[in-house]
């Protein structure tokens, strides 16, 4: 009894992630398609990149609730940069990813220096970002052909090298996207797992107080790990800008809520109880797996954001109530 | 003692937390106007068995009579009704620091199901006023938050609040953990009154001279089973003895005599802690372990702050070797050779997620990474395997989770995390505090085999602990370093009284 309440800490999500993915094929089998499956990754990508952050800052016993406006604020970045500076695309990404990680320099310091707690800051923070990013445009989505202020048309185009990070497939198949995304999951897990950082990350979420007294710079780590979110979910609003090919004011809506929600359900996974690389990144698939299956097998759209709930909801009380027993 | 009736028994009472067995065929008796001290080792299973009386553990084989008649608790509630009232060990859960004295005396009251929808302040203050009265609150202001209360306080609201039921019996699980000597005395008093009273007092404490003073019999528990029952006359030694066994005894050292040339390792300077206070001067020689006494709020840990760089100083140097050394934060203490391990172990010592490899190579991990900062982590298992081994924590392995140990396991592992290199000083504040016997007389050995390069400073409230390690003992009070004694030439009755003082009587005498 004591080894089957075991195993099914450790494994029970892997085994209902398999047994879904293993039900779907068999009641539809175009969804084992390479295509399909594929498709599944790239709907995942985005915000599987920002619950990377979201992760980071969960070790510090923090939560980044800003990634998703920072995302958002990317994306109208790019777009302003391209085609109404008609920089470059690397100019634009330079300037994205900066920007991110200044929005998590201003999120690190307002809440170690300042001191509000970190839900408040960052809730703050999202606000803020949500409407510092229709300003530039005037609230309006960005394209090439359209009117500026001065009653001119923007002529800069998303260059083809910026376009190819979000559009691209490698060998005809693979989304670039789908490559960034397990990258940076591969080097945040050797971040978190493998380097001091992790350890002290984790020891920060333990316990500062402790941490502080065997000589961790906590207040600086803390401020990383923001900085990290920050510059992460830049990195997702990039991409994100890369697929979609314009500026648009609301690209960035839902994705906090996925991210979050997918470092949450990756507590569930292994047992791990505490956020990891590993189990976000399969809780994010998860989800997809879970939303592409049931729209082949005709569920409506709106039923989607209930689905997440269930899912998110079960694997948290999965985890907290039977480790609990352990 | 024969005639009489138990008020409460316990009979044949096992408990087991999955593999462990932490409780097996434990009877006693709780006799009406007695106090009863219960002892055993960290992790005997002291706890659990009160956790049993009290209601906590609905679960147990054995059975719980009260008068004679066997009861069933399922919850603290229950044991309530039935008359057992329960003070646990950390005040706080006791207390509600953000409402006040009297708001917190008349809790059941607020909180009872009878009682009017509405607060009465009236009703109330009656309540509480009435609820006061054994435990001579008088001198509180019924109004005053409970936050702005000194610990010995809260204690005390805890106690009279339990007693509110006039219940059976009344445990107190290790009551002056947190408070000073003289608090104690206070309580002591009290406890004895309400012996006089008829109450049948459940007593738990690691410190046995408390339990000699105080306990009309004494059970021991010993892992996790029924040890033995001493009736009065009892001394220390037998206690121990029947908690442990007989331990190694503890040789009649002799200090190291410095020469007469010789650098300390530490020097205090005219060092002045906090603004008012008078200067501190003290030096620590390479190899001595200084034993540093005080009631609480002595200025000792303020002290320990200031050394490890938690706090700046008003004034004064710290000299390393004969050269002053600016500390002003933790890293720098850390990088200068100074180290500390805190008094507050749960809050600021361990980080419980982290297994026991982790938490003892938290403060120098960069010993343990490589290119890039990535951990090797053979090494990390290996030095973390020696360091368990040395000191003897009892674990199943280098990775169990540090939660998962007794209170004298787990400060030995925060003890070793330090020892893992040379050091200048060691801080060591409260270094005992929940740890049983056993693990003190393994953590004094240990330290004492690794301070030959450099000084110890083990601080305590506990004349006896400080009187087990020390090669020298040093006296604060109010503050200030009010006197010191070599080991071999200790007389208790002076460090007693340097102790005691008033901060009137120092003011006097200086």
């Amino acid at each position: 009894m004591k080894n089957i309440t075991a195993l099914s800490i450790k494994y029970g999500f892997l085994i209902v992630m398999i047994a879904s993915f293993v039900g779907f094929g068999l009641a539809e089998p175009a969804f084992w398609s390479w295509p399909n499956l594929f498709s599944i990754l790239l709907g995942v990508t985005i915000y599987a990149i920002l619950a990377l952050g979201v992760t980071i800052t969960l070790a510090t016993d923090g939560l980044d609730l800003s990634v998703g406006s920072t995302a958002a604020m990317s994306v109208m970045m790019a777009s302003y940069s391209m085609v109404v500076l008609e920089l470059s695309g690397i100019a634009a990404v330079v300037i994205c990813l900066t920007i991110g990680a200044l929005i998590g320099l201003f999120n690190g310091l307002l809440i170690v220096k300042i001191k509000v707690p970190d839900l408040l800051a960052t809730l703050g923070t999202m606000f803020l970002i949500q409407g510092l990013q229709l300003i530039p445009s005037e609230g309006r989505s960005i394209g090439t052909g359209m009117m500026l202020p001065d009653g001119e048309e923007a002529m800069g185009q998303f260059s083809e090298g910026f376009l190819f990070l979000g559009q691209g497939r490698v060998f005809d198949l693979i989304p670039t996207p789908v490559i960034f995304m397990l990258l940076l999951a591969f080097v945040i897990y050797i971040i978190l797992d493998r380097m001091r950082w992790g350890r002290v990350f984790y020891a920060i979420g333990g316990n500062a107080e402790a941490s502080r007294l065997v000589g961790a710079a906590v207040d600086r780590y803390r401020i990383m790990a923001y900085v990290l979110s920050g510059l992460i979910a830049s990195f997702g609003g990039v991409l994100l800008a890369a697929r979609v090919g314009r500026g648009d004011v609301s690209s960035g809506s839902g994705l906090l809520l996925d991210a979050v929600g997918a470092a949450l359900i990756g507590y569930a996974v292994l047992g791990a109880r505490r956020p990891n690389v590993f189990g976000t990144i399969v809780g994010a698939i998860f989800v997809g797996v879970l939303l592409n299956g049931l729209t082949m097998l005709s569920l409506p759209y709106f039923w989607q954001d209930f689905i997440k709930g269930v899912v998110l909801v079960s694997a948290l009380a999965f985890t907290f109530s039977l480790a609990k027993q352990r | 003692m024969t005639d009489r009736q138990p008020s409460v028994q316990v009979r044949n009472i096992g408990k087991s937390f999955g593999a462990t067995r932490a409780l097996d065929d434990v009877s006693f008796d709780f006799f009406p106007g007695e106090i009863f001290g219960l002892v055993g080792a960290n992790g005997a299973g002291k706890s659990t068995l009160i956790k049993i009386i009290c209601g906590y553990y609905p679960d147990y084989e054995g059975e719980v009579l009260i008068d004679g008649k066997a009861v069933h608790c399922s919850s603290p509630h229950d044991a309530l009704n039935f008359g057992i009232a329960t003070v646990h060990q950390i005040i706080n859960q006791g207390v509600i620091p953000d409402m006040t004295v009297a708001e917190n005396l008349a809790l059941a009251d607020l909180l009872s199901k009878n009682g009017s929808l509405f607060c009465n302040r009236e009703k109330i203050a009656e309540t509480a006023r009435i609820i006061s009265e054994p435990m001579d609150l008088q001198h509180l202001d019924m109004n005053q938050m409970v936050a702005d209360l000194s610990q010995s306080d809260r204690q005390m609201i805890a106690i009279a609040r339990a007693l509110a039921s006039k219940p059976r019996l009344l445990i107190l699980d290790e009551p002056t953990s947190s408070i000073s000597e003289r608090e104690a005395d206070v309580l002591f008093d009290k406890l004895a009154k309400l012996r006089a009273d008829g109450v049948s007092i459940l007593y738990v404490s690691h410190r046995l001279h408390e339990i000699e003073r105080i306990a009309d019999r004494v059970g021991v528990i010993r892992d996790g089973t029924y040890g033995c029952v001493l009736e009065k006359p009892f001394n220390v030694k037998q206690i121990v003895t029947a908690m442990v066994g007989e331990l190694d005894h503890v040789d009649d050292r002799l200090p190291p005599i410095p020469a007469a040339n010789e650098v300390p390792k530490i020097e205090l300077r005219n060092l002045v802690v906090q603004a008012g206070d008078a200067p501190l001067n003290l030096k620590i020689y390479t190899g001595e372990i200084v034993g540093m006494t005080g009631l609480i709020g002595a200025g000792k840990t303020e002290l320990a702050n200031v050394l490890f760089g938690v706090a700046r100083p008003v004034a004064g140097d710290i000299l390393i070797d004969g050269v002053a050394v600016d500390i002003a934060s933790v890293n720098q203490a850390i990088d200068t050779g100074i180290y500390m391990v805190p008094e507050d172990r749960m809050n600021n010592a361990i980080i419980p997620d982290f297994n026991i490899r982790e938490n003892i190579t938290m403060p120098f991990l960069d010993r343990f990474s490589g290119f890039l900062g990535l951990m090797r982590g053979r090494q990390e298992s290996r030095e973390a395997k020696r360091m368990i081994g040395e000191i003897g924590v009892k674990c199943s392995g280098e990775l169990s989770r540090i939660d998962e140990l007794s209170g004298g396991n787990q400060q030995k592992v925060v003890v070793s995390r330090w020892l893992m290199t040379t050091f200048n000083l060691l801080i060591l504040d409260e270094p005992y505090q929940g740890v049983d016997i056993r693990s003190r007389h393994d953590i004094n050995v240990y330290i004492r085999s690794h301070c030959a390069d450099g000084a110890l400073l083990v601080m305590a409230a506990d004349l006896d602990e400080i009187l087990e390690v020390a090669d020298r003992v040093v006296v604060m009070n109010s503050g200030m370093i009010v006197g010191e004694q070599v080991i071999g030439e200790i007389e208790r009755s002076t460090l007693l009284h340097w102790t005691a003082q008033s901060s009137d009587e120092l003011r006097k005498t200086r």
